[in-house]
């Protein structure tokens, strides 16, 4: 079974201003179908269509053209949404917090019942290492402590399906390589993971299939014996597949 | 009933911790202002005074907090992106409104509690005690913001502009306390448009009068049946105000 499947999805955004209307091209009939338990990066420049794609799954966006299913449910579904961990690509947590009360926050809403909800709180803390600044705001947090607690988030309901949105940009590269861990954890436990990312090389060591967009396309899909032992093949790939689509020519410092 | 539980704590700690109760800080220095004038005066005339002088001044940094906080409840959390984390999660759109319109309400409750505690300390000094018509009076203004709250919500998300939802709340604000006053003008209309639509209008805006305790304050307190009718105004004000911002809410995308 599919845990997410785009069908001819296609996402325009519209924009009026003084009685003129553009329209901008976030996706173009997209088609991909992602089975449980597998991890796949979607690769792509700024704008290709990576967050846009992102948000039609998790409902914040509604499709122009097309259905977006999660978890065998035509999105937006707010039921389903209980079944799926999100992180976006910086942490967008609520900074008059604590840590532990964002934690509670994300766990109530997760529908985690009240008689486990505290013992779950305490054991993710722990779990993404915060547990000794668990009383502290989140203003005091550092990027990297922030960085933990949006993942705590996501995984605090033990979800099916986790989506991280770009989430080893700005990264120093010890935290890199423990969310690379943890998605190779999270693998293991048989969960689908769906990562953007413009990290070619993490995305070649953790996944099993990957998607590169431009321009809202999805113009290349390939599998892990694809570049498995086999230098820069993604590179390569990504480099032949994608334009620029943001009107920025190439550095030319010869 | 955990969703709307979840969003209301972290609301009202939300504005407990952004130091929303300092509009009591700025209700003593009226009070001092206040007592030092009214000392020149009669002593007959000092009781009716300091308790008119208070009960206004809680009535107005009521509404004005409960019109600042309502008009950024929503726009600020887009702003910072926090509503990503929110709706990514299995929340309905009503609830979460729900949730952050409930805590703020409290939160201006609080406000108006600690308020209204010093004040009765200073009317005590001048020998008033008469806790229940006190009471009557705080709920008609708790009535008030509730109405003017939700109104404040619908414009915001209505508008997306702060600066012009805040304008247009000043604007209802102050419509509310003529609702008879275009009624009568309604009435001496000649043409049968102008009548409706004024008729509409002053249906459409706030009803102040249905809190205006003052009436027979100085006579009699105002009975349980008046106390009554003035909360199921609020309510169903509040309730088509909140059903509506929910419409608008539930097209928006993020």
């Amino acid at each position: 079974m599919n845990a997410i499947s785009f069908q001819k999805v296609s996402k325009i955004y519209r924009r009026s201003h003084l009685g003129k209307t553009t329209e901008t091209v976030g996706l173009d009939g997209l088609e991909l179908d992602i089975p449980e338990g597998e991890v796949f990066g979607l690769l792509g420049l700024n704008g290709s269509g990576k967050t846009t794609a992102i948000k039609l799954l998790m409902g914040l966006h509604l499709p122009t053209k097309g259905e977006v299913e999660t978890l065998g449910r035509r999105a937006p579904d707010v039921e389903v949404l209980a079944r799926i961990g999100y992180a976006p690509e910086a942490a967008y947590l609520n900074k008059t917090l604590t840590g532990r009360e964002n934690l509670r926050l994300f766990a109530a809403l997760s529908r985690i019942p009240r008689g486990n909800l505290e013992k779950r709180v305490e054991e993710m803390l722990d779990r993404v290492g915060l547990a000794h600044a668990a009383d502290k705001r989140l203003s005091e947090y550092s990027k990297g402590m922030l960085q933990r607690a949006s993942l705590a988030q996501a995984l605090v309901h033990d979800p099916e399906l986790v989506i991280l949105d770009e989430p080893v940009t700005g990264l120093d590269p010890l935290a890199i390589k423990e969310v690379r861990t943890l998605i190779l954890w999270l693998k293991s436990k048989g969960r689908t993971v769906l990562f953007s990312s413009h990290d070619i090389s993490e995305v070649e060591r953790v996944c099993d299939r990957i998607g590169i967009l431009s321009g809202g396309r999805l113009v290349k899909l390939m599998s892990q014996n694809e570049w498995r032992g086999k230098s820069d093949v993604i590179e390569t790939a990504f480099a032949t597949a994608v334009k620029r689509t943001d009107g920025v020519g190439p550095i030319r410092m010869e | 009933m955990q969703t709307i539980s979840a969003v209301f704590t972290y609301t009202f700690k939300e504005h407990v911790r952004h130091k929303a109760w300092l509009s009591s800080a700025l209700f003593g220095f009226i009070l001092l202002g206040g007592a030092l004038v009214i000392s020149a005066l009669g002593a007959d005339e000092r009781p009716r005074l300091m308790l008119d002088l208070g009960l206004a001044g809680i009535e107005a940094i009521t509404l004005v907090s409960i019109v600042f906080l309502t008009v950024n409840l929503i726009l600020q959390e887009i702003e910072s992106r926090a509503i990503y984390l929110i709706l990514t999660h299995p929340v309905r759109r009503s609830d979460y409104l729900l949730g952050r319109f409930l805590g703020t309400l409290a939160a201006a409750a609080l406000g108006m509690a600690i308020m209204a505690a010093l004040h009765l300390v200073l009317l005590g000094l001048y020998g008033w005690w008469e806790p229940g018509r006190y009471l009557a009076a705080l709920l008609c203004t708790l009535g008030k913001a509730g109405v003017m709250g939700s109104l404040a919500l619908l414009l915001s998300l209505a508008l997306t502009s702060e600066a012009a939802a805040m304008a247009f709340s000043v604007f209802f604000w102050m419509l509310g306390h003529f609702s008879s006053e275009m009624r009568f003008l309604a009435d001496r209309s000649g043409s049968a448009f102008i009548k409706t639509a004024i008729v509409a209008f002053s249906h459409a805006a706030p009803d102040f009068a249905h809190f205006n305790y003052r009436d027979f304050w100085h006579a009699t307190a105002p009975g349980a049946q008046w106390l009554m009718w003035a909360g199921v105004y609020a309510v169903a004000y509040a309730g088509a105000c909140l059903a509506l911002s929910v419409q608008l809410f539930e097209q928006k995308e993020f």
